[in-house]
């Protein structure tokens, strides 16, 4: 069942980024200018600059460098979580064990503390004020006064954002908890399947989040 | 004139001789229940058996009349056969799984335990099934016929089974003529007398070793009295006749006769039995008893606790249960893939704690992670002793002959079982015993950890085609026996001090009375000698391998149960659970101080084990940086879900919302 499922989930997501991308990419002449040469090299190009975008932009400040540290780090633990999380389901159809098991719990507590601080950092960024409801404003308050024009994706973006947050705490709770001597079999493995399904549904999120993000920064 | 009679009814008996009972199939008084719960009153006649003077065929003889005039016929004991296939099919319970072990039809299911042949002074130790297990060797492959094995451990077997086959030779079915068949003692499991004897000087086991098999469950009863031996007879001794046991009687050596207690009869010559269905467990004991010698102190029924279901008022028979077929359940799991028994998949740990049948505690397991359903028995935390860091000698009934006359009571006496072992269980039986169930074999497997007992085969073998075969006990004896005559043996019971000089000489004496190349199997080694004569030794040998059964008792309650303190039961990198020690256990003096460690048998990459239990010292690191983790989140999610809360009192408000 769950392994149908996440099947099906992330084959949807993908094959959605990819009608997604296709609507929404970036010409190549936008990205890497008209008069460029060997225009066979562009994925390349186009792959390289995605890659760098994925390196946040980074300031001078020590929050600027904690914030792409922390980030990096994010993003490996989150590589690793959802491999080793995912690839015994998925290939072996059996439940994660072994060595498997044991990056997985090493690197978990470490995306724990990372997903913590980036939404520390990023959540006051990512408020989702009144310019992204213009509709809720004019039938509330029938006037819209200072309204700025968000940017594309932007209110998806910080959307995903706050899903990853509000998933983090059941995500890690979820397998926290029967840690603890405070739930028999029934509830453990009701715990593995919320711990497993919300997985899902945060590792989406999180691919979202990354692929908006990337997107947002090809258009700037 | 005489000896021409007794070989004339030798050839005679080399055809089975089927009765009457023996092609009954109907359904007598006492194989079906009227539904009444009451017990049954058994009251009853006695029957013994007796010979046809015209054919030589077993019969039922007369009813047994305890003031009967010796002289003209002789005083038998009873036959369970007789007395209780008057009531009860004989003929379908003894094929039950305790009198089956050697009907090749019938499925071996689990390992079980063996019966173990040893003698120090041949410096071995060999486990022996009727049941093809993969590790044992049938008795045939030592040399030991039928007769042999019964006398040497039919003390602790019920009768029934190889003690009734027929013998198959001339010289044997004479013999078995005189001491008669080991039928199956009904009595040794339902009678409740407390006068049942089984073990005392004068009870079954001394008179099924004294080859006195026909009068071995009588003698048992607790009403009759035995003297004699069969082994002393000659093979021209007829026990049947009046004027031949009279003359015995006069002689050196006693032949078997029997007294009956004349208070035990009524006026019509009947005995009134105590027999249960619900067997009590002191008669289970008897065969099935288990001693860890894990502290002096322990030997004491006094100081030990029984199984936990015995003590909340349960008797072994509520789980190992059987109708008329005698199919007792064992109780393990997948077992009703093998078994006949149409409630062995009803009965088991399972079928009782997760239903909480007749209020058993449905156990909730809090902390503990299913994956350990997937990989443990029940048992695996919940019975046998609790482990240590090294594993313990243990001695069990059948094994040690425990609870028989003059028993060696030393920790160290052979044979040498080690408990608890933590190991795979392993597939149920040699697939080239039954190749065409060796997919129900894998079936039967579960792969599952269990705690077992294990032993060290010690043998001497020869190697034929690159297979190990057992070499014939006479013929060990004979050479190897003779080498060894002058070897010092402990008091104890121990193993012998071997030397790779006694071993090169033992081999080199049995060399020459074997065709194949003989060798030494002791302690997971296997010895032979090379073409020069000196001594090799190969390590782990696949056929030197220990035998291991699991173990189900005795069963501890949910607080003595493994884990209960804290992961680090098993979790920790010195835990016996994966890295207790298993003695290696061997007549030769290097081998013993190899050891194994527990997870080599548990089919786990040590390794993986070893940082794995590594990872729980970081384990409380853990708990503390992810539940911090999950406090920040929340309470961002919280400052900006009042945040929002605020704006939108605020919109409601009618107030400007000013951008921060």
């Amino acid at each position: 069942m769950f392994r149908t499922v996440s099947i099906a989930c992330f084959i949807t997501a993908f094959v959605g980024i990819v009608i997604h991308w296709i609507i929404f990419r970036p010409k190549a002449d936008e990205l890497f200018g008209a008069d460029r040469r060997l225009h066979i090299l562009d994925p390349l190009r186009v792959l390289f600059f995605f890659l760098t975008l994925l390196l946040i932009p980074q300031k001078l400040s020590l929050v600027g460098v904690l914030r792409k540290l922390v980030y990096l780090l994010a993003m490996l633990c989150f590589v690793v979580l959802f491999v080793t999380g995912f690839f015994s389901k998925l290939i072996f159809g059996e439940t994660i064990s072994g060595y498997w098991l044991m990056l997985h719990a090493t690197f978990a507590p470490v995306f724990a503390i990372c997903v913590a601080i980036l939404a520390v950092m990023w959540a006051h960024n990512c408020r989702l004020n009144k310019k992204y409801w213009p509709w809720l404003q004019k039938i509330i308050q029938r006037e819209v006064t200072n309204m700025a024009v968000p940017e594309k994706h932007e209110l998806a973006q910080k959307l995903s954002f706050w899903l990853i947050v509000v998933l983090s705490v059941p995500l890690i709770l979820s397998i926290m908890l029967s840690m603890f001597l405070l739930f028999g079999t029934y509830w453990q493995q009701l715990l593995a399947d919320t711990h497993r399904y919300i997985a899902i549904v945060f590792a989406l999120a999180v691919v979202i989040h990354t692929y908006l993000m990337v997107l947002i920064q090809a258009k700037r | 004139m005489k000896q021409g009679l007794i070989v004339a009814l030798a050839l005679l008996l080399m055809s089975p001789s089927l009765t009457a009972a023996e092609e009954s199939a109907e359904t007598l008084l006492g194989d079906e229940s009227d539904g009444s719960r009451a017990q049954p009153n058994h009251l009853i006649e006695l029957f013994p058996e007796d010979v046809d003077p015209d054919s030589f065929e077993f019969i039922k003889g007369d009813k047994i009349d305890p003031d009967i005039d010796e002289s003209s016929k002789v005083l038998l004991p009873f036959s369970t056969k007789w007395t209780c296939g008057e009531c009860h099919n004989y003929n379908i319970i003894s094929k039950g799984w305790h009198f089956n072990a050697a009907d090749p039809n019938v499925l071996p299911g689990r390992p079980g335990q063996p019966w173990i042949y040893f003698d120090a002074r041949l410096a071995t130790q060999i486990p022996l099934s009727h049941r093809p297990w993969r590790g044992t060797y049938r008795p045939s492959q030592v040399g030991l016929t039928d007769r042999e094995f019964v006398k040497i451990f039919g003390r602790h077997m019920p009768g029934g089974g190889v003690g009734e086959h027929e013998a198959d030779n001339t010289e044997q079915k004479m013999r078995q003529y005189i001491s008669g068949k080991l039928e199956a003692n009904c009595l040794a499991c339902h009678n409740a007398d407390p006068g049942q004897d089984q073990g005392s000087s004068y009870g079954y086991a001394i008179q099924v070793a004294r080859g006195n098999c026909r009068w071995a469950a009588a003698a048992s009863s607790g009403f009759v009295s035995v003297t004699g031996s069969a082994e002393d007879m000659p093979d021209t001794y007829d026990p049947f006749d009046p004027f031949e046991v009279e003359s015995a009687k006069k002689g050196q050596k006693s032949p078997p006769a029997i007294t009956y207690h004349k208070a035990a009869f009524d006026n019509e010559n009947r005995v009134l039995f105590n027999i249960v269905g619900e067997i009590p467990a002191k008669r289970c004991y008897y065969c099935h008893s288990n001693l860890y010698l894990n502290d002096a102190e322990k030997t004491e029924k006094w100081s030990s606790d029984e199984d936990v279901h015995l003590k909340a008022g349960l008797t072994c028979v509520d789980c190992h249960r059987n109708g008329l077929e005698h199919d007792i359940i064992r109780g393990y799991e997948e077992e009703s893939t093998v078994s006949q028994n149409p409630l062995a998949a009803a009965i088991s740990c399972e079928s009782c704690h997760q239903a909480g049948r007749l209020g058993a505690p449905i156990p909730e397991h809090p902390g503990i992670p299913p994956i350990h359903f997937e990989k443990l028995t029940c048992t695996v935390c919940h019975s046998g002793p609790w482990p240590d860091k090294k594993t313990i000698l243990a001695k069990t009934s059948r094994a040690h002959r425990l609870g028989t006359p003059n028993v060696n009571k030393s920790d160290e006496a052979l044979p040498h079982i080690i408990a608890p072992v933590f190991a795979a269980q392993q597939s149920g039986w040699q697939p080239q015993a039954c190749p065409e169930r060796s997919r129900r074999a894998e079936l039967g497997d579960g792969g599952k950890i269990a705690p077992h007992k294990l032993i060290w085969p010690s043998f001497w073998a020869e190697l034929v085609d690159k297979q190990i075969k057992p070499i014939d006990l006479d013929v060990v004896k004979q050479t190897v026996g003779e080498v060894f005559a002058n070897l010092e043996l402990p008091q104890s019971g121990d193993w012998p001090a071997l030397s790779k000089e006694h071993i090169a000489e033992a081999l080199a004496s049995l060399q020459r009375a074997v065709e194949g190349k003989a060798v030494y199997l002791a302690g997971g080694n296997l010895y032979s000698l090379d073409d020069k004569g000196k001594l090799q030794k190969r390590l782990d040998h696949p056929a030197a391998q220990p035998y291991l059964w699991p173990i189900a008792h005795d069963v501890r309650p949910a607080a003595q149960s493994l884990g209960v303190r804290r992961c680090e039961d098993c979790h920790a990198t010195d835990s016996p659970f994966f890295f207790g020690t298993v003695t290696v256990d061997s007549p030769v003096v290097e081998d013993r101080m190899s050891v194994r460690k527990m997870v080599e048998f548990e089919d786990l990459n040590p390794l993986y084990m070893w940082l794995f239990s590594f990872s729980f010292v970081f384990r409380p690191w853990l708990k503390v940086v992810t539940i911090g983790a999950c406090v920040i989140l929340a309470g961002i999610l919280l400052l900006y879900a009042l945040k929002a809360l605020a704006c939108v009192t605020k919109i409601f408000a009618g107030e400007e919302d000013k951008p921060t």
